[in-house]
């Protein structure tokens, strides 16, 4: 054993030295969040739960029940059941998303050529039992209401409509690195 | 009893005790039987499987393009490395390839991944090891990382991201800057850590010459990654079969050399500094263009703008959500890609449907949780903690 090893040994130097970067950033703002007390805003396009746009002339769901969004959803928990009316218009009956089973991929999102489905960015809606969670046509509807509405409309649908024509091509303003001063 | 018997006629016997599947150092539901004698492991057998959700014979079920979001949840705390090659695999099957900022994009949220990753492994290896403090400044860093991500593309952990043929949204300003302020501080932050433990008498104490394993032996156990660059063998896909942008960036491989738990967690903090050069010269090197490419299999769906404006385009939309991309050529494929915790590799069989016949993941953490009874026999029961610490297993992964 040298020296310098003895005299670490003795005075615990590396033990100090974490004792002394733990006081340090105890003194340093604390990074923990509130939580219930203090939201934190989700970002723009967060996938959380789904809504039925609303048509803005009819009031009625955009839905035309194509049934694309079933047809790409992983895990199978849309359910769209569509009838003939009375002058033969295609009207859908029921639509209904098993939220328990849905795993939040926004692949209906991408997949709607009508952009008729969402996906909100409401987050908390835990509850006791699991009818909660089946959502009917109804509830869809009204996840729109209450949690998006139209305002946020066409630029919530930019994050989620892909591709465009842009991503194929060379946008404009396209994101790139502009030297160490600017990325402050 | 005991005093006309005398204490050397003592009977002892091996005690069988059932580590896991709830124990939390088991990193998700790994369930050990351990044959003890006294505190010595005589025999460790590993149960896994409770997570198993039949994610190969899902992917079977679904069409190249619906199975991504099953990739999140191999290893869920490194989906953007599973989704970067599940896509690849695809590509290469189809024979397409993704361009160039699509790549760049990709290689830089992959190793964005790899430091989350490698970061969630040194706050709850230290943990069970016992070191705190360590855990509450990883996760700082993490939370900033899951910002990040949730910024990109709306989800935190499972995040779909990456796309056959490109990915699904272009990256923001904000994004890149925040990004890029990121790598600017995180060297600082790795330094902090290794401040905490490097040193540290204890944490010496608990990894040096614990679960060493040779290169050779390493090598016939089929680890991969950090757990076989602790040994002393560099082998790293990302050199060695460069896919998307890394043939394009500067990066050094760290190994090991005794093959302990101590040197396995040096090669991952040196892990953090090469993913943070990668990203930052992604970030530098960023070119601007097409993010997806152009749709010549028919494997991309078409441009949003043009599905109710144009004919063509409306079938397309229709035929490939419904029915897959139905120009898969026929044949098989194995494409690897270099994953946190090792190689992680996708293999494909196709009978030209839209479908795999059959898909297989070649998963790390599979075959690292088969080498844990060579790492635990003869060892402390506390050292168990750490082998299985150190082998960074995430069941999701291993059972699939
Ligand atoms: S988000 Fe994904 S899993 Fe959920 S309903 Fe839509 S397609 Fe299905
Ligand atoms: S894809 Fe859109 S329009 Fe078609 S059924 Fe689904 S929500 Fe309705």
């Amino acid at each position: 054993m040298t020296f310098k090893h003895l005299v670490k040994t003795v005075f615990l130097t590396e033990i100090v030295k974490g004792m002394a970067l733990t006081l340090k950033t105890m003194l340093t703002r604390p990074v923990t969040r509130q939580y219930p007390k203090e939201k934190r805003p989700a970002m723009p396009g967060f996938r959380g739960l789904h809504g039925l746009v609303r048509d803005q002339q009819t009031g009625e769901a955009r839905c035309v029940g194509c049934g694309l969004c079933a047809a790409i959803c992983p895990s199978k928990c849309i359910y769209i059941y569509t009838a003939d009316s009375l002058d033969h218009k295609k009207i859908v009956e029921r639509y209904e998303i098993e939220a328990l089973r849905c795993v939040f991929c926004g692949l209906c999102v991408e997949a709607c050529p009508y952009s008729a489905v969402i996906l909100t960015e409401h987050y908390e809606y835990s509850d006791y039992s699991r009818e909660a969670f089946y959502m009917t046509k109804e509830k869809l509807l009204a996840n729109w209401d209450n949690y998006m509405g139209w305002e946020k409309n066409m630029e919530y649908f930019k994050k989620f409509w892909h591709p465009t024509a842009d991503d194929f091509g060379f946008p404009k303003n396209q994101a790139v690195f502009r030297g160490k001063q600017n990325a402050r | 009893m005991m005093t006309d018997k005398g204490a050397a006629e003592l009977q002892t016997k091996e005690l069988t005790i059932n580590m896991g599947p709830q124990h939390p150092a088991t990193h998700g539901v790994l369930r050990l039987v351990l044959d003890l004698d006294g505190e010595t492991v005589v025999k460790c057998t590993p149960y896994i499987g409770y997570l198993h959700r039949g994610v190969e014979k899902l992917g079977e079920n679904r069409t190249y393009l619906t199975a991504l979001p099953l990739t999140d949840r191999l290893d869920y705390i490194s989906a953007m490395v599973n989704n970067q090659g599940y896509c690849l695999a695809v590509e290469r099957l189809f024979g397409i390839e993704a361009p160039e900022r699509a790549q760049y994009i990709r290689t830089m949220v992959s190793e964005m991944s790899r430091i989350s990753s490698h970061i969630l492994w040194l706050g709850t290896h230290a943990l069970d090891i016992g070191a705190m403090t360590v855990f509450l400044y990883a996760f700082r860093e993490r939370e900033w990382l899951l910002d990040l991500f949730e910024m990109l593309c709306g989800a935190r952990l499972t995040t779909s991201y990456a796309r056959v043929g490109g990915i699904r949204n272009d990256v923001s300003q904000e994004f890149i800057d925040s990004l890029y302020r990121f790598t600017e501080e995180f060297p600082g932050r790795v330094e902090e850590y290794e401040t905490l433990i490097d040193q540290n008498r204890i944490w010496l104490k608990r990894t040096k010459g614990i679960g060493v394993i040779e290169a050779d032996e390493a090598v016939n156990w089929g680890l991969t990654g950090p757990t076989l660059r602790g040994s002393g063998v560099s082998y790293d896909v990302r050199k060695h079969a460069p896919y998307d942008a890394y043939d394009k960036v500067k990066f050094d491989v760290p190994v090991g050399k005794v093959g302990d738990v101590y040197d396995r967690y040096r090669c991952r903090m040196e892990e953090f500094r090469q993913s943070n050069r990668i990203i930052q010269q992604c970030i530098e090197q960023l070119p601007v263009g097409p993010i997806m490419a152009p749709d010549a299999p028919k494997l991309t769906l078409p441009p949003k703008n043009t599905v109710l404006s144009s004919m063509e385009s409306m079938i397309h939309h229709f035929v490939l959500i419904t029915k897959g991309p139905l120009a898969a050529p026929e044949g098989e494929i194995y494409s690897a890609v270099e994953a946190p915790k090792g190689e992680l590799g996708f293999y494909f069989v196709s009978d030209g449907t839209g479908r795999p016949y059959r898909m297989r993941v070649r998963a790390p953490s599979f075959v690292h949780a088969s080498v844990i009874p060579r790492l635990c026999e003869g060892s402390l029961i506390a050292d168990v903690i750490a082998n299985i610490g150190t082998v960074d297993i995430v069941l999701g992964e291993c059972d699939r």
